[in-house]
């Protein structure tokens, strides 16, 4: 059994839309940054300013995904910049999703299995693995 | 009122991550591992946040150019999604290794890890490209359990290429390994990808390259969530060399198709493997083993990187001298 065409088409087709919506948004999400000099109430000089990892509040885990909705209602530049970010790890759930779907269509038991461990192995590092980084 | 100021440092990332992506694509090595030292030698960055930025930017190019080989029918879905049990339990592993590794400040381990990778790719990456099809061999248990089999159409010979692959279980091992560099390194680790398939599991090396490349995104977006929690991207950073890097691939790809002499690819592999041998210095400083000044530590590493890059370039002279007609 191979991979069918629909699948291939799918897939194609979610890599490269995810690819051009997520690089909009981190072009719109930087110009507002650049336009507006700071972004969800950050100067932008400080936002600029990488040389401390061990600083909080520049960086990801600071703004939470679930910031995202907020942060775009309020034409903020770190809620776009995010939603480009999560778009780009979203692609890969989008298109194991479809994998499954194909093969769950196709009758493919062995490869539903493992298309569900790695999505179990993504859901995994997206919301299991973070909480016990965090805590 | 905009900071000009920032907008400057914003560009002169963004035009590290276009350099990076030209390298990275034309070395067949990948951004990310022409980022992540371009960042923390020449712009200061700290190797938490290049790591971050360059699995971000990883994913941007995979997606990328996965989108073309997965249209044009050359990347296996099937065999990618079935590999990625191990990478994506891998990058879980060396995502929370990353975490331990920063937090007990023990960063030199990560610059000397990165440089021997870069170094120990170059060679697999050099030879790849000589061979199109896998000599035949005995077809095992797991070609028809894993479903190995695929086709596509080769438009260089005008003809469809039919192929089986073998030992599943020796490419999921690698995989795994593959996985865990890449959350431990920020890279997309397609080198090791690439032997799991051509070398382990016997696929065309068009397969091999395009289905690696479809993983990659796979393999990095599971170890970016992890990043992002534990604070790892920044966004100033993440965001000029996710554009950066994606323009940069998309002009190395084009580059790759009009460059007549290959030998200039020799070039690229002098930079990366400068890149190898610095990072491994500047992991020595680190670790306070030896203090090694950086001047000399730069003259040491270009010299070095130029008598390496030679030594293969004679080699592959001589194997292919050896092995007849191969380029």
């Amino acid at each position: 059994m191979e991979t069918s065409d629909k699948l291939t088409s799918v897939v194609s087709a979610i890599l490269k839309y995810a690819i051009i919506l997520s690089i909009a948004c981190i072009v719109i999400g930087t110009s507002l940054m650049f336009i507006n000099g700071n972004a969800n109430g950050i100067p932008i000089s400080q936002l600029a300013n990488y040389e401390n990892p061990k600083n909080p509040s520049y960086n990801s885990s600071s703004f939470s995904p679930v910031l995202i909705p907020q942060g775009l209602a309020h034409f903020d530049a770190l809620g776009f910049i995010s939603l480009g970010l999560w778009v780009l790890i979203f692609t890969p759930v989008t298109v194991l999703l479809s994998s499954l779907v194909d093969y769950m269509y196709t009758r493919n038991k062995l490869y539903t299995i493992l298309t569900f461990i790695v999505l179990f192995n993504l859901f995994a590092a997206i919301v299991i693995v973070p909480y016990f980084v965090t805590n | 009122m905009i900071d000009y100021g920032a907008l400057t440092e914003f560009l002169l990332i963004l035009a590290g991550g276009v350099a990076a992506g030209i390298i990275g694509s034309l070395t067949g090595l990948g951004g990310g591992s022409v980022l992540v030292p371009l960042l923390t030698l020449f712009y200061g960055v700290p190797i938490e946040y290049a790591t971050g930025a360059s699995l971000i930017s990883t994913i941007a190019t995979s997606a990328g150019s996965a989108s073309t080989y997965t249209k044009k029918g050359i990347a296996n879905i099937k065999i990618g999604v079935g590999l990625e049990v191990a990478t994506t339990l891998g990058a879980i592993i060396g995502a929370l290794t990353f975490e331990i590794v920063v937090t007990h400040n023990l960063q030199y381990i990560l610059y000397l890890l990165f440089g021997v990778v870069i170094l120990t790719s170059i060679i697999p990456t050099v030879k790849r490209g000589k061979y199109e099809y896998p000599e035949e061999k005995t077809l095992d248990f797991t070609s028809r359990i894993f479903q190995l089999s695929g086709k596509y159409y080769d438009e260089k010979s005008k003809k469809e290429v039919k192929y089986t692959g073998i030992r599943w279980w020796l490419g999921e091992i690698i995989m795994f390994f593959a996985g865990l560099l890449s959350g431990l390194l920020g890279i997309g680790s397609g080198a090791l990808k690439v032997l799991g398939m051509d070398w382990a599991m016997n696929l065309p090396m068009k397969v091999t390259t395009t289905t690696s490349n479809f993983m990659i995104g796979i393999t990095a977006a599971t170890g970016s969530s992890i990043y992002w929690y534990a604070g790892y991207i920044q966004f100033f950073l993440a965001s000029a060399t996710a554009i950066g890097v994606l323009v940069g691939s998309r002009i190395g790809s084009a580059l790759l198709l009009k460059i007549s002499n290959k030998e200039i690819r020799w070039i690229f592999f002098t930079v990366l493997s400068f890149l190898g041998v610095d990072m491994i210095f500047k992991g020595i400083t680190l670790s306070k083993i030896y203090n090694i000044p950086p001047f000399i530590g730069f003259g040491i590493a270009i010299t070095f990187s130029i008598i390496l890059v030679i030594l293969l370039f004679i080699k592959l002279l001589i194997s292919e001298g050896k092995y007849g007609n191969l380029r």
